[in-house]
């Protein structure tokens, strides 16, 4: 199932909210917590760090992986928290109105 | 923290490969992640590979230039943003730091605004009046040729003599370095088309304009074949003033007659806007061979025609010149005049026409105020030079602390910039409406001055209201004074950035770089010296200038109203005249108010009417080159009397020396004291070559001296009777009681009433004409004193500077010489000294500078020479008394410096 516009972005967010991570470990884990549902494109999914590292969401740093290999770590920041706060609730509370508009049923009249 | 300091420690942006690599190395890891995930779940690896590249979702390579080029427009905007932020601060900070010093802020504002300002406005009048190019086309081409005389009787031969028609034909028909010419005559017409008017006009070769490179804009340019026609229809092109103001820019003008000196003229052409010819009054031109009484261009003595002409291309101005030299002695030999005797010929000779565009007095006091508004520059550089070297000394602690913070050096360098940027931004929007204001009262300078200009000398088209602000003056002042004030900003400041942090800190303001105080004070020196040659140079001139107006100009002016009249020729019949003028005379006098009236042909103060030569009629001939020059001028019998000019022996003319009778002329002081040095005057007999008196002519009387030039003494002078001299020049002079200038619309309904014909015009109060004649002078003093004050007051402010940053830092040393037991006068004397000794240097260094520059003042000094001993000793004493005036605030706060506080203040 391929993302909804504008999800992406929370979604990373999310992630990064638990630990620091490269961007490999971001994607695998979103499709793990999804039971595969959700797919991240790859290409998608590094632009979307460096817009949002751009726009000082996200503070990258180099560090090493368990395998040894050099990856590019991203974190979450103090603006990159409250924002994902804000648009985690917005885009929770528009998922609740699509799912009771969607599952409304037609009542005997 | 705040935001801005904390921009301070902003790790140093990324270089563009930089991030180019970062991106690379991550999206590889990437892949290589992916691989290696998938291998772990025992895909093959080229299969986990091929993988890999599909679920990155493009092309690795396109993948890769996408982030690269987002990375590049952020790194981008990343990069704007903190110049502009840091440029926001740099503009905060400084403006703060600038209003938080509110004098030096308002001294530094002040010195720029009037540097800038004054440098602009005279600039730009330099560049009108002498830089410009001429608005005409190719201007470098046009020359102007003129006649010469030979020396004679030791006296240095003419260059500047006009042509008669027949030498201009014979010089036009035998050049051939010359593409076009055309010779030019300044005269006035009467009109009586509709109101009678006086129109100021040119009589002109028939290839005129095509000379100049002008084309009419309506109708057509002359025929050139007219110059040979002498009998082709009268036909005149008006100047585009002339057709709006008179003919309200009809449509229909070409092919209408205009009535000139009562003979009818066809309009062909009216020229573009703006040209008014070479003598830049001209309203109309008319072809000199269709002019009335064109019998004069017959005549070969008759010289009365500027001539102008267009090089060919490829003739360079010097070899025009010397073809034009050899030409002279060709027109000699055409038209030989014994006068000169021995051999002795005329010349001809040529100069570019851009050289004679003003005359060369105006020229001159152009030059010198902008040599002496270069000194003000000067000055207001040394003393932003000096406010800055002050203000940096003061500035080293701050600097430190800065440094010691962790600012860079190059951070604070643009910081320090930024405030030299500020100053000069303010000094330069204050100096532009300096500028304006001084550029205004240029163009808009008495039109007398201008009318100087434009007389016989110079290409009257130039003029000062002409004079417009010019960008490229400003913008040069600007950028000096910025440059000046950004170098000795920022000099001491780096200097400061590389002093140990720690000694600065901790010393704190009092310890200073001895070496900026010696710099300050060779500033101070400087600035003095260069104000010393400026007081020099307006000293000599205010001096001048009183002595011009308190110099007896011979008349009494007060209660005159005087007015040019003109006849036209042919209109009365030459034997007529002396009617005329009684009847005008006495119809004036029955004016109410009127005490006195009469006429004379020129107006003293005026430059004088005509000059010439006298001969000795008692004596035996002398060569025509030791005769003795005077002025003449022409009078009615009452003139002496209505200018109340005294009669000193003899008597006045009367009605009774009228054509017919013996012929009389009257002599000034200076005349019977120069041509009679035994003093017998009266009844001496003397030709004058004018007025048909060269036959001879008793001098039957002497009256006072009157001062005919502007810029001179008295000359010799010989006065004609009218009635035995009739001449159509005339001006009115009317005496009365009362207000002279309320008297002109009477004047104007008498003279209308006797001379219908006669068109009055330029009529003026006697007091008004003196007062323009010495406008000029007036001019010149008045700016060189302004500039004088300017450069005074910044020298003032300079060393008062530098004297309280003396006394503050040395206020330990006072101190100890007070427990010492120094009174305070002692320690007052001694600052005051001090303040002195640095302008006593540069005093004598400034009079050394004026004593040079002022020579070039020689020819504008009425009766006074540039090394005035009293000009010297009053400048030197203005000078002492302003340096004491400057050191002693300074010297009295050092004498009230309290030596325990003094001691214990480190």
């Amino acid at each position: 199932m391929a993302l909804l516009k504008g999800t992406l972005d929370v979604l990373v967010l999310k992630t990064l909210s638990w630990t620091p991570m490269h961007a490999f470990e971001i994607t695998s884990w979103i499709e793990e917590k999804s039971s595969g549902r959700l797919v991240v494109e790859d290409a998608a999914l590094l632009q979307a760090l460096h817009r949002m590292e751009g726009r000082k969401l996200v503070a990258a740093e180099w560090g090493v992986t368990k395998n040894g290999r050099r990856a590019r770590y991203y974190r979450l920041t103090t603006t990159g928290r409250s924002y994902f706060r804000a648009e985690s609730e917005r885009l929770v509370d528009h998922f609740d109105a699509l799912t009771s508009v969607l599952s409304a049923r037609k009542t005997a009249s | 923290m705040r935001p801005g300091v904390a921009r301070l420690f902003r790790l140093p942006l990324r270089s563009r490969t930089a991030i180019h690599a970062d991106i690379d190395e991550e999206l590889e890891a990437f892949i290589a992640s992916r691989v290696e995930d998938l291998v772990a779940r025992g895909v093959s690896a080229d299969a986990a590979r091929a993988e890999a590249l599909r679920r990155l979702g493009a092309s690795l390579e396109s993948v890769r230039d996408q982030l690269h080029h987002s990375a590049e427009v952020r790194e981008r905007q990343m990069r704007i943003r903190d110049y502009w932020d840091d440029f926001l601060q740099d503009v905060r900070y400084a403006t703060r730091g600038l209003l938080r010093r509110p004098a030096f802020t308002a001294v530094a504002v002040l010195t720029l605004a009037i540097g800038i300002g004054a440098t602009t406005s005279i600039f730009s009048a330099v560049n009108t009046l002498i830089l410009r190019r001429l608005p005409y086309a190719a201007p470098d081409e046009l020359m102007t040729m003129s006649l010469t005389t030979p020396d004679a009787g030791g006296r240095k031969g003419r260059n500047d003599m006009v042509w008669s028609y027949p030498k201009f034909t014979v010089f036009r028909d035998a050049q051939s370095v010359f593409s076009s010419l055309a010779v030019y005559s300044i005269q006035q017409i009467t009109t009586t088309s509709g109101d009678i008017e006086r129109l100021s006009m040119e009589f002109v070769g028939a290839t005129y304009l095509r000379t100049l490179g002008v084309a009419p804009i309506r109708g057509r340019d002359f025929d050139p074949r007219l110059d040979e026609h002498a009998d082709a229809e009268k036909q005149a092109i008006l100047s585009d003033r002339l057709w709006q103001r008179r003919y309200n820019a009809d449509p229909t003008i070409i092919g209408k007659t205009i009535n000139l000196n009562r003979e009818p003229y066809t309009i062909v052409g009216v020229t573009p806007a703006g040209f008014t010819g070479l003598s830049g009054q001209s309203e109309i031109f008319i072809p000199v061979t269709t002019r009335p009484g064109k019998g004069d261009l017959d005549e070969a003595q008759s010289h009365e025609f500027f001539l102008v002409g267009r090089r060919k291309p490829g003739v360079s101005a010097a070899a025009a010149t010397a073809a034009v030299r050899v030409l002279g002695g060709r027109v000699y030999s055409a038209f030989p005049d014994g006068r000169f005797g021995n051999g002795a010929a005329w010349g001809a000779t040529a100069r570019p026409l851009d050289d004679v565009r003003i005359a060369p007095l105006v020229r001159r006091s152009l030059l010198i105020l902008f040599g002496a508004v270069g000194f003000v520059l000067l000055i207001a550089c040394v003393n932003v030079a000096n406010l800055q070297l002050g203000r940096a000394s003061t500035r080293r602690r701050e600097i430190a602390v800065r440094l010691a913070i962790g600012a860079g050096r190059g951070r604070l360098v643009r910081l320090l910039l930024t405030e030299s940027m500020l100053l000069a931004l303010a000094g330069g929007i204050a100096g532009l409406f300096v500028a304006f204001l001084g550029v205004h009262a240029l163009s808009t300078l008495n039109p007398a001055v201008t009318s100087r200009v434009a007389r016989f000398t110079g290409v009257g088209s130039v003029t000062l209201s002409l004079v417009s602000l010019d960008w490229s003056a400003l913008v040069f002042a600007l950028g000096l004074t910025a440059v000046v004030g950004l170098v000795f900003g920022l000099v001491p400041a780096l200097g400061a950035t590389r002093t140990s942090v720690t000694s600065a800190i901790k010393d704190g303001p009092s310890a200073r770089g001895s070496g900026s105080t010696t710099w300050r004070r060779i500033l101070v020196v400087a600035e003095v010296s260069l104000a010393m040659v400026l007081l020099a140079g307006s000293g000599l001139m205010i001096r001048s200038l009183s002595k011009l107006l308190s110099t007896d100009a011979g008349f009494d002016s007060r209660g005159v109203l005087t007015a040019r009249l003109s006849v036209t020729p042919g209109a009365i019949p030459r034997d007529s005249m002396p009617l005329l003028y009684a009847q005008i005379v006495d119809r004036l006098r029955a004016l109410p108010g009127v005490t006195d009236a009469s006429l004379a042909a020129c107006a003293p103060l005026s430059g004088g009417c005509n000059g010439t030569k006298i001969e000795f009629k008692d004596q035996a001939p002398a060569d025509f080159s030791q005769q003795p020059n005077v002025g003449v001028s022409w009078v009615t019998p009452t003139w002496f009397n209505t200018m109340r000019i005294p009669l000193k022996s003899g008597r006045a003319f009367t009605t009774a020396d009228r054509v017919g009778a013996a012929k009389v002329v009257i002599v000034n002081e200076s005349a019977a004291r120069t041509l009679w040095p035994d003093g017998h005057v009266l009844g001496r007999r003397i030709g004058v070559g004018q007025g048909g008196f060269s036959d001879g002519a008793e001098v039957i009387g002497v009256v006072g001296d009157i001062r005919q030039f502007a810029d001179s003494v008295a000359k010799p002078d010989v006065f004609l009777p009218y009635m035995q001299s009739p001449s159509g020049r005339m001006i009115i002079f009317v005496r009365t009681a009362g207000d002279a200038a309320a008297l002109g619309s009477d004047l104007r309904r008498a003279v209308h009433d006797v001379a219908p014909s006669a068109p009055m015009y330029d009529v003026q109060t006697m007091s008004a004409r003196v007062a323009s004649s010495t406008a000029q002078a007036r001019f010149s003093a008045a700016l060189l004193a302004l500039f004088a004050t300017t450069a005074l007051s910044l020298a003032v402010i300079g060393l008062y500077g530098v004297m309280s940053l003396a006394v503050s830092s040395r206020t330990r040393e006072i101190g100890i010489l007070i427990a010492l037991g120094a009174d305070q006068g002692r320690v007052r004397r001694s600052v005051v000294g001090e303040g002195l000794g640095l302008v006593a240097v540069g005093a004598v260094i400034g009079i050394g500078g004026a004593l040079v520059c002022t020579r070039v003042l020689r020819t504008m000094l009425f009766d006074l020479t540039p090394t005035d001993p009293v000009t010297y000793v009053g400048i030197v004493a203005l000078l002492a008394a302003a340096a004491t005036a400057a050191s002693w605030i300074p010297a009295r706060r050092a004498a009230r410096v309290d030596p325990v506080i003094a001691l214990r203040a480190d």
